[in-house]
């Protein structure tokens, strides 16, 4: 590159930073979740492992090098929840799994050495952190990092849930529509709505007025954390407010026991992947906004009138004279291409292009802005 | 958890050099990429939303459909509308970060501060292929992608007067040029010189090939032995930038087919290699006879990827000891005295021996030992900025020392 001379930036005046947030819409139809790639429950987007667990969600058959992991699914309560019993199908792994989420990401309520686990908070359907609105037995929903980046966009969250009977759970049956539509629409961006825990920010879940099942929009039915972008739905949400079953008492089909469950028995009677199975059925759509933030410098390199109008470029002269200048008299032309950017020792760490080449002259003076994306 | 500072020699940084090998195959007007076939998805068309050929950046809306759903993503006040498929956006801000989909008089003219500005996912690229029929006259008709390369074929002159635009090889103004452009995201920094592989097939038989064996740019007729034209230079490969200019206007074979859009039959020649990528030629535009003529093209790229290697040594006599609760005994006081002013824990407190015996009901004499799981890295600051994760604990006992080997790709 041809440099003629170099001026050092002002950190004061030359060099500022800023900071852009890019969004992107993530819209997640119920039909990837269940049923089109094979038939319920057995898709080929849906991955289950030995160990029993969680399962996986993929946007096409996870066997296609083209499928993305979107998310995982799991279900499971808390050793404090009525539901834990010896008797339980695979008790030990839903409540190790609903302490190892609560733990990560509502730490620890007095981080007593004693006896940790004992102290790990419980999931809970309100801001203040003392154990009281506890939700223990939950669903959980992990998102991949594809999707949610640096963080959820508070405010954005929105799951669509079928409440009604198995067969037909988002159509109107018994009582009323059965659909409950969960959003963190009380959570904003300056942070109002939410609360700090260990995982990060969390805002809470509630249901929106046209939810006919009973649910108050007042009481949260499930908490989201928006930089370990996880949601959790409190099986609650498949209740009537006053704690009766509605439709969903045909949650689940139980093969082991021949008969329909409700969410409560399927938490104890099925399996982690049998209970993901039936709350996949119900999802109808997902959606949030994620965000990336990107850190800018901008230098402003300044050029001023009588400097930088000349170049080295060796087709800058002509048999020693200037190709540019016709006569003595002339103001001499350069043409700028590139802006170099060199640190204290003068090693070149970057290059600007210009797109077209900017044309230099003791007339003008110019202010070229660099901007450094990271 | 003990902290133990990096040596001298325990960090160094070094240079990955690959050369990841890229192949495209033009056939019917359909262009395939690193053999990928053709995929139609269950809600889509294409499974991944662009036609085969193509890389799609990210990968994103696998198998997903435009869809108007009337619905918004958040407030609907802001307007995210969802559209059933992923794509980005940005409120207009002071940060003045845009798309560059949106032009700036736009930008400046139409948005208010707040609005939401839009892009499209998937981005992507494959290869193009240019016919220029007339690179540039003197009545003053020129190609602007040709123009645009002049001065750096002037610049490889160094290496070959076939890069030059003007030499005895002929005046590349006046010539008819086929340019095929290759996009950096298949190549990296560089093509790899001499890496580079054009072959021409007719009815699926390879008619002739070209490769830069000098690895000066000149693409060189190599094959197959006593084709027309074999040895001669039917072009040049910039190689930094990323374009294969052609100009070999010999027959290849004394076949006629229908190789340029609305056209008459010609012969096949260097000029309509990759004749369907990207440039309107198919059998509607040129002719059914096109089918007969496929092409492959093959290349190295370069990619350099900065490797940060750490030494983290666990020495003999050092690293026994694991802040893990269960490392201690259970049901022993851990807590002796605490107040406002002071944290006190008993120093007696036993570590629980698991040193396993062959023999029943026998418990063998008490070793330190400590299972590795992570390796933490620490700034100065001791702010943890990266975990190396084992496979499967490593025992160690007092008397082995371990070196842990951590690399990272930066």
């Amino acid at each position: 590159m041809a440099v003629i001379e170099t001026t050092a930036l002002d950190d004061d005046v030359d060099v500022t930073t800023t900071r852009t947030l890019l969004h992107e819409a993530i819209p997640l139809t119920g039909t990837i979740v269940s049923g089109t790639y094979g038939t319920h429950p057995n898709e080929e987007n849906i991955k289950n492992y030995n160990h029993g667990m969680f399962q996986s969600i993929y946007d096409y058959p996870y066997l296609s090098s083209s499928a993305n992991h979107i998310f995982d699914i799991s279900a499971c309560y808390s050793a404090r929840s009525v539901l834990s019993s010896a008797a339980s199908t695979q008790n030990a792994k839903k409540i190790n799994m609903y302490t190892e989420f609560a733990q990560t990401l509502m730490g620890f309520a007095s981080g007593s050495p004693e006896n940790p686990a004992a102290d790990v908070r419980c999931f809970e359907s309100d801001l203040v952190l003392d154990n009281v609105s506890r939700m223990n037995e939950v669903f959980i929903i992990n998102f991949s990092r594809l999707l949610t980046k640096d963080q959820i966009k508070k405010g954005s969250f929105s799951i669509t849930l079928g409440t009604g009977a198995y067969g037909s759970p988002f159509t109107p049956g018994e009582t009323a529509s059965h659909g409950v539509v969960l959003s963190d629409n009380q959570s904003t961006a300056d942070g109002k709505g939410t609360t700090s825990v260990l995982g990060g920010d969390m805002g809470l879940l509630f249901a929106d007025s046209a939810d006919g099942v009973g649910h108050p929009v007042t009481r949260a039915s499930g908490a989201i954390f928006y930089q370990a972008g996880i949601a959790v739905i409190s099986s609650s949400v498949f209740m009537q407010s006053n704690g009766t079953v509605t439709g969903s008492r045909n949650f689940h089909y139980s093969p082991e026991v021949g008969r329909w469950q409700t969410a409560v028995q399927a938490l104890t009677g099925a399996s982690i992947s049998g209970a993901c199975d039936s709350f996949r059925h119900r999802i109808q759509n997902i959606s949030f906004n994620n965000t990336t933030e990107i850190n800018s410098k901008i230098y402003f390199c300044r050029v001023p009138h009588n400097t930088y109008n000349y170049s080295s470029n060796p087709t800058y002269l002509s048999a020693s004279k200037i190709r540019v200048k016709n006569a003595a008299t002339d103001a001499p032309v350069s043409y700028i291409t590139t802006i170099g950017l060199y640190n204290e020792s003068m090693d070149l760490l970057a290059t600007a292009k210009l797109s077209e080449p900017l044309r230099k002259d003791p007339t003008n003076d110019i202010t070229i802005r660099v901007r450094l994306d990271y | 958890m003990s902290f133990k500072k990096f040596g001298e020699n325990d960090v160094f940084r070094n240079t990955m050099k690959a050369y990841p090998r890229s192949e495209f195959f033009v056939y019917d007007a359909k262009i395939y990429y690193n053999g990928i076939p053709d995929q139609s998805g269950s809600r889509n068309d294409q499974t991944r939303n662009i036609p085969p050929g193509f890389i799609s950046l990210y990968e994103y809306n696998i198998d997903r459909p435009l869809t108007n759903t009337g619905k918004f993503i958040g407030d609907a006040d802001q307007g995210v509308k969802d559209t059933g498929i992923i794509y980005p956006w940005i409120s207009k801000d002071s940060a003045r970060s845009s798309f560059k989909t949106v032009a700036l008089t736009t930008y400046t003219n139409e948005f208010f501060y707040g609005d939401v500005l839009s892009s499209s996912y998937p981005l992507s690229a494959s290869i193009t292929r240019e016919y220029i029929p007339t690179p540039s006259s003197s009545a003053g008709t020129y190609n602007s992608h040709y123009i645009s390369l002049r001065n750096r074929l002037n610049f490889y002159s160094i290496l070959s007067q076939h890069y030059k635009v003007s030499s005895s090889y002929g005046n590349k103004d006046e010539q008819i040029l086929n340019l095929i452009s290759i996009p950096s995201i298949f190549y990296g920094t560089q093509i790899r010189p001499g890496s580079i592989s054009l072959k021409w097939y007719y009815t699926g038989s390879l008619t002739a090939e070209l490769q830069d064996p000098r690895q000066n740019g000149e693409l060189i007729q190599v094959g197959p032995p006593g084709s027309p034209g074999s040895g001669s230079v039917a072009g040049v490969a910039l190689y930094d930038e990323g374009f294969v200019l052609l100009t070999g206007s010999w027959e290849l074979d004394p076949n006629e087919l229908r190789l340029v859009a609305g056209a008459s039959n010609v012969k096949p020649k260097w000029i309509y290699y990759g004749a369907g990528a990207q440039d309107g030629v198919n059998q509607s535009t040129a002719g059914s006879t096109y089918i007969s003529a496929s092409f492959s093209l093959g290349f190295q790229g370069t990619t350099e990827t900065q490797v940060m290697t750490m030494m983290a040594h666990a020495r003999r006599g050092e690293i026994n000891y694991s802040n893990n609760p269960t490392y201690l005994e259970y049901d022993q006081t851990r807590t002796y005295y605490t107040s406002s002013q002071v944290f006190e824990e008993p120093s007696n407190l036993k570590i629980k021996n698991i040193i396993s015996s062959s023999f029943h009901d026998f418990t063998p004499s008490f070793k330190r030992r400590v299972y590795i799981s992570k390796v933490g890295v620490y700034d100065k600051h001791k702010n943890l900025i990266g975990i190396a994760t084992l496979p499967s604990p490593i025992l160690k006992e007092e008397d082995q020392d371990y070196s842990f080997k951590l690399k990272i790709d930066i």
